[in-house]
């Protein structure tokens, strides 16, 4: 007997964990829906209850808190440019959201939703029918990844443009459940099994995103695609520094998680982009090849170290 | 299930939802608000964009229940009171519409972006476009609409202008006459059309590329309550195919399935959803048999296992060897100073329309009615008679807006022929859309190509020889294979004057979803390996590959080495056009490392002369019927499917009656109201079609004239018609239309007309001189500007220059929409488009993987029309739809070649590919050193 659809709009935060609690698991949260709502029409998402977040008010506030600047998860892609705060001490926020898909995709999809976006494989986002065909793989119940003919591991791609630049500013999330709230590093949800990317029970909600202010950060953010509107990413690559000289390097869409490797200007740049590329699960699973993602990801990856060092960017906060 | 409020254009519904329905959904099958297009279903093509709350949105992504008491504002709210915004204005006059269908969701986008923005820049408009894909403009047009609307353009003289055209004047520019309709969204396309009482139809398909059915057990899905008929392939045993000679194909599979997503089964049932409930409960044990994926693999004799069809000659899956030899080829290259050997690799690439196949059937007591999205609804007809078994008399196929084909609907369709019969079985209206990976599955796109070339030139630069290898794969079946196999080697003999020419073509069967006829059909592969050979000659030789090019071009009224007529040819003129606007002579070469410019020319079929179906019938037939109001009825067979033909025939009409478009009526392709014109194939339709409706006109006039002088005492040959007036030259006799209708209907009521186009006898007395044949042929050339990125290998196409002989543009509105368009589409072949497949499964099969360059990805399109008057087109005109692509792709390659001295062999362009030879051809490094 099919479980009757439902669709719940919650008003507050207590209100969407109550309705989530209630649930039996067979619910989704949903946020901008640019995401979910395909991978329902694919059939991998087939909940039955849909509780839509945008109701939420407190979920779209940016404020100062303490050194920090806490942006709800909430907001549109399209619109975080309208906050002064984040063009002016995180542009590269700006730049990546800017990326995400195409402009009509990004007045609806949210900060939140993007970082919690699903990880991507050729041979997972198919249609229901597709993956019967092939047989399912690891990400959809089945017992073999098709991509590589692993019996274990899931290498679904990362696919998050914003997480990389916001990883790359040690951000931070927070969490809340009906056991309270929690604060993390961004890099922290990710677990890099492609099956259960995130370390997060389905029940919690992302409620805003916070980065530290006055930390002058210089970002290069890169990211591989085949058309300049539309795709998801092949490959995502940040580069940023602070005053204090540290250096982030993070890589999306070459691994089930996202990629990070830390310095300082002291390091060689040469062997940090080593490191990171060394640490890349990248597998032929899209229209890339895996072996020119992992060759980009060291390219662009210089090109950001030299953009970076020779002045060509500047943080003007 | 949910009861919601909401507001749409002003008007509100409350409204009985399913809790997970989308907004596109209720919008479309809930409110009938069949404006909001769904393309594609996943968020990725912007057709379903409507307004909520004042943003746009996608309403196929969108969840219903999240616009409880929201304002919507759908295409069909954007008009005021019957006024069009001047957006819309701006969208018709400016050609911005072609097939329509994504002009909705154009619409609605760049309506919000305009009001935020009204002061955007050209690249700011793109980007803003940038999730709105379009397959037939090269969004040249769109962007220019946003940017008049942004420019307010003084009224008085958009009245003037509106005015001059309103005339439809031969070779002024002229917006569709249905312009209007699309650009409110009130145009029917296939899926929009409600019928009561209807029943629908979904598909259980072949997951299997290559297997025998053992059994099919269909009980339980016949038991579900809601499901009226299930069929399967015995039902429907007889073959059909759109050639005669390759009638190959069932309805549904029988005893075996040739490709994944062959239909093995069909249900007709009162909703979507119990309909694929229904698919699902069918049971199929199926045998698999070794699959053939590759050309290689078919090529070669396939052992003891089976062949995908049986008919074929020998234990292979050759399905057609076409060859032919003219001049000596060995001769050729012992002659030939400089020679050329390259083999070239071709992905499928596919139509990517933007309207999904969709069809509704009824039956009644005139027999069968199919309304349908098709390019041939003449082709059609005859299928359905043939499988269905009817008599000729009792199929009606009426088509009707068609959102684009591009060669994607000029077959009969299994979809087509099933729900026909399914809806003559269950005595129910019936009726089927594809999703967008259903739209794939069908394929009928370009053939995945692999061929190697030779070409050899002398001492002086002139082409001795040209010899082709080649094989293409057809996928399952036949569709227009036969016609693909000569035309890849046919229409290499010209626009260059080659004595040595030969080539041999073998279409292989493989179990994919078939290939067919794509824009440019047939020659689009060779044309690049041509062009491609002809810029190494020119580099081998240090000459300018225009030059070259220049040398070698035949000229006007002449006969190629295969007997193929040319009569106008606009071959140089195009070139030193380009040449001229892309400075090439003094950038050509000289530009630093990275950064290039390449060439190439085209040639194409004005109309297949011959008719696929061998029969004294004309090619085209038109009717004009006047009655008391003036009013001019054109009944024509042709099928408009965006690319204008309708407004074609409305201009030529009143072009010849001396009267406003406005007095002139299209109806056309409705297989019972209008005479048959062979469909909308082979760049046939403004020769053919054009010239039947100029012939009917003159008829028609003729005899306006003899009515006129006989009531007026003056001779006939001193009448003149022009703006809307009868007249003697002396203005004697000056007569208004009316009058002069008054006179000619006297005692005898409406005039009725026929005119028709049959081409003349052309042609050699070989095998195979029929391939090719045309009355007339385009010629063209572009020239293309690339960035290359010598660190990651990606290329950037910076300018598009390019100019088509298209005899004469009657309407050169739709003239540059048509080559616009076909260059961007090009431009996908070259850059981003391919069929991916993975064990016979399309692994993009959508919107997000399968990758029509957007508004960003396209570069500056600079138009020119070559007007070289054909003698037997109508007005001088001859085909501008399909052979402005050719010359684009190579241009590309060339231009990388002049860029970093990378020769690209295989399409897509691949970033990684061309990376791989930066770093490894010493070439390069000559060219980096010299620069």
């Amino acid at each position: 007997m099919k479980v009757e659809n439902k669709y719940l709009q919650p008003l507050t935060i207590e209100e969407a964990l109550t309705m989530a609690a209630h649930s039996e698991n067979d619910f989704r949260f949903l946020a901008g829906g640019t995401d979910v709502m395909v991978n329902r029409f694919q059939e991998n998402e087939n909940s039955s209850c849909l509780i839509d977040l945008s109701g939420i008010d407190e979920l779209k506030q940016v404020k100062k808190e303490r050194d920090y600047l806490s942006i709800g998860a909430l907001i549109t892609l399209n619109n975080l440019k309208e906050y002064r705060e984040i063009t002016s001490e995180f542009p590269v926020l700006i730049e990546a959201a800017d990326a995400v898909g195409s402009p009509l995709i990004r007045k609806s999809a949210t900060l939140g939703g993007n970082i919690l976006c699903e990880n991507r494989c050729i041979f997972y986002n198919q249609s229901a029918w597709w993956r019967n065909a092939v047989g399912f793989c690891l990400k959809c119940e089945g017992n073999i990844c098709i991509a590589t003919g692993s019996k274990k591991h899931c290498y679904s791609e990362f696919v998050s443009d914003i997480a990389p630049a916001l990883i790359s500013m040690d951000a931070l999330i927070d969490i809340v459940d009906k056991d309270g709230e929690r604060r993390i590093k961004l890099e922290d949800l990710y677990t890099g099994d492609g099956v259960r990317p995130r370390n997060m029970s389905k029940t919690c909600i992302v409620k805003s995103i916070l980065l530290r202010l006055n930390q002058r950060f210089i970002s290069v953010f890169n990211k591989l695609r085949q058309r300049e509107s539309i795709e998801f990413t092949s490959l995502t690559a940040v580069v940023t520094t602070n005053k204090h000289g540290k250096i982030k390097i993070v890589l999306g869409g070459v691994d089930p998680r996202p990629v990070v490797v830390e310095g300082t200007s002291a390091n060689d740049s040469e062997e940090l982009i080593k490191q990171a590329i060394k640490k890349s699960r990248a597998i032929d699973n899209e229209m890339f090849s895996r072996n020119y993602r992992r060759e980009m990801a060291g390219v662009f990856l210089k090109r950001s170290f030299d953009e970076i060092f020779s002045g060509a960017v500047t943080n003007n906060s | 299930m949910n009861v919601i409020e909401l507001q749409v254009n002003t008007r509100n519904y409350t409204l009985l939802v399913d809790a997970h329905e989308t907004l596109a959904d209720v919008l479309r099958e809930k409110i009938g608000l069949t404006g909001t297009k769904i393309g594609c279903e996943q968020g990725s093509c912007g057709a379903c964009t409507v307004l909520l709350n004042n943003m746009p949105v996608l309403s196929c992504v969108t969840p219903v229940m999240r616009c409880r008491n929201a304002r919507i504002i759908t295409i069909e709210g954007v008009a005021q009171n019957g006024e069009l915004h001047l957006l819309q204005q701006k969208f018709v006059e400016k050609g911005a519409i072609q097939c329509g269908f994504c002009t909705p969701g154009m619409v609605l986008t760049s309506l919000h972006f305009i009001q935020e923005n009204p002061d955007a820049t050209i690249d700011e408009i793109k980007k803003a476009l940038s999730g709105n894909l379009c397959r037939c403009t090269g969004y040249k047009k769109i962007i220019d609409a946003v940017i008049a609307t942004i420019h307010q353009e003084s009224k008085t003289e958009n009245e003037k202008a509106t005015q001059f055209s309103a005339s439809g004047k031969i070779g002024v520019g002229h917006p569709y006459i249905e312009a209007t309709k699309k650009v409110q969204g009130i145009a029917e396309y296939a899926d929009d059309i409600r019928i009561k009482n209807v029943l629908y139809c979904k598909f259980l398909r072949s997951q299997f590329p290559h297997a025998i059915i053992e059994q099919i057990d269909t009980s339980a899905a016949r038991q579900l309550e809601g499901v009226k008929y299930v069929l399967t392939g015995h039902e429907l045993p007889e073959k059909f195919g759109v050639l005669p000679i390759s009638q190959d194909e069932t309805a549904l599979a029988i005893d075996k399935v040739r490709y994944v997503g062959e239909i093995v089964a069909a249900v007709a049932a009162e909703t979507e959803e119990i309909a694929q409930a229904a698919c699902r409960l069918i049971k199929v044990e199926y045998r698999p048999l070794k699959p053939f994926f590759e050309i290689d693999e078919s090529l070669n004799d396939i052992g003891t296992h089976e062949k995908i069809h049986f008919h074929t000659k020998y234990n292979n899956n050759i399905h057609k060897k076409a060859e032919l030899r003219f001049g000596n080829q060995e001769d050729g290259l012992q002659e030939a100073a400089y020679r050329s050997r390259m083999s070239f690799e071709f992905k499928g690439v596919s139509h990517a329309f933007t309207e999904p196949h969709a069809a509704v059937a009824y039956w009644d007591e005139n027999g069968l009615t199919l309304t349908t999205a098709t390019q041939v609804p003449h082709y059609l007809h005859r299928a359905l008679a043939k499988v269905l078994k009817l008599p000729l008399s009792r199929v009606r196929v009426i088509k009707p807006y068609v959102g684009g084909g591009f060669g994607g609907k000029s077959d009969p369709f299994p979809h087509e022929i099933i729900v026909s019969w399914l809806a003559m079985k269950t005595g129910r209206p019936v009726k089927i859309r594809f999703s967008r990976e259903e739209v794939f599955l069908s394929n009928h796109g370009r053939h995945p190509t692999k061929m190697t070339l030779e070409m050899g030139a002398d001492q002086n630069g002139l082409l001795k020889v040209l010899d082709a290898e080649i094989a293409i794969d057809g996928g399952a079946y036949g569709s227009f294979g036969v016609v693909t196999s000569y035309y890849n080697g046919v229409l290499l003999q010209a626009p260059y004057a080659i004595k040595n020419f030969g080539f041999r073509t073998f279409r292989v069967y493989t179990n994919k979803p078939q290939s067919g006829a794509m824009r440019g059909h047939g020659a689009v592969n060779s044309r690049f390996a041509t062009e491609s050979l002809i810029d190494d000659l020119a580099y081998q030789m240090n000459m300018d590959p225009c030059e070259l090019r220049l040398k070698n071009f035949m000229p006007s009224n002449t006969l190629t080495i295969g007997q193929y007529r040319i009569t106008s040819n606009g071959s140089g003129d195009s070139l030193k056009k380009v040449m001229e606007q892309s400075q090439w002579e003094m950038r050509y070469g000289k530009l630093p490392f990275g950064h290039g410019l390449g060439v190439a020319c085209g040639f194409f079929i004005s109309g297949s002369a011959l008719p696929i179906i061998r029969n004294e019938l004309p090619q085209s037939v038109v009717h004009l019927k006047v009655d008391f109001d003036g009013r001019v009825l054109i009944s024509s067979g042709a099928s408009d499917i965006g690319q204008g033909s309708d407004t074609m025939l409305a201009i030529i009409v009143a072009e010849v009656l001396g009267i406003s478009i406005d007095n002139v009526f299209v109806l056309a392709a409705d297989t019972l109201l209008t005479p048959v014109d062979l469909g909308s194939y082979s760049s046939r339709v403004t020769f053919m079609a054009g010239n039947a409706a100029k012939t009917a006109a003159e008829n028609l006039r003729t005899e306006i004239v003899r009515a006129v002088a006989k009531a007026k005492d003056v001779s006939a040959d001193e009448l003149n018609f022009s703006a809307g007036r009868v007249f003697t030259h002396d203005k004697e006799v000056d007569v208004t239309w009316l009058e002069a209708i008054d006179i000619a209907t006297a005692s005898r009521g409406a005039l009725t007309v026929s005119g028709k186009y049959i081409s003349p006898k052309l042609g050699g007395d070989f095998k195979g001189a029929g391939a090719g044949l045309s009355p007339s042929y385009s010629f063209g050339a572009v020239v293309a500007e690339v960035m290359v990125n010598t660190q990651t290998g990606e290329v950037k196409v910076q300018n598009i220059w390019g100019a088509h002989d298209c005899g004469k543009a009657i309407n050169p509105l739709a003239v540059e929409g048509q080559l616009e368009g076909s260059w961007h589409m090009g431009m996908g072949q070259a850059m981003s488009e391919q069929l991916k497949y993975f064990n016979g499964l399309i692994l993009n099969s959508n919107f997000l993987d399968y990758k029509i360059p957007t508004s960003i990805d396209t570069p500056a399109i600079h138009t020119n029309i070559i007007e070289t008057d054909d003698p037997e087109g109508p007005f001088g005109a001859k085909e501008c739809g399909e052979g402005a692509l050719h010359p684009v792709i190579p241009a590309i390659a060339n231009a990388i070649f002049d860029a970093v001295r990378v020769r690209v062999t295989k399409l897509p362009i691949d970033a990684e590919d061309i990376l791989h030879h930066i770093k490894t051809e010493s070439l390069s490094f000559v060219k980096a050193v010299m620069n």
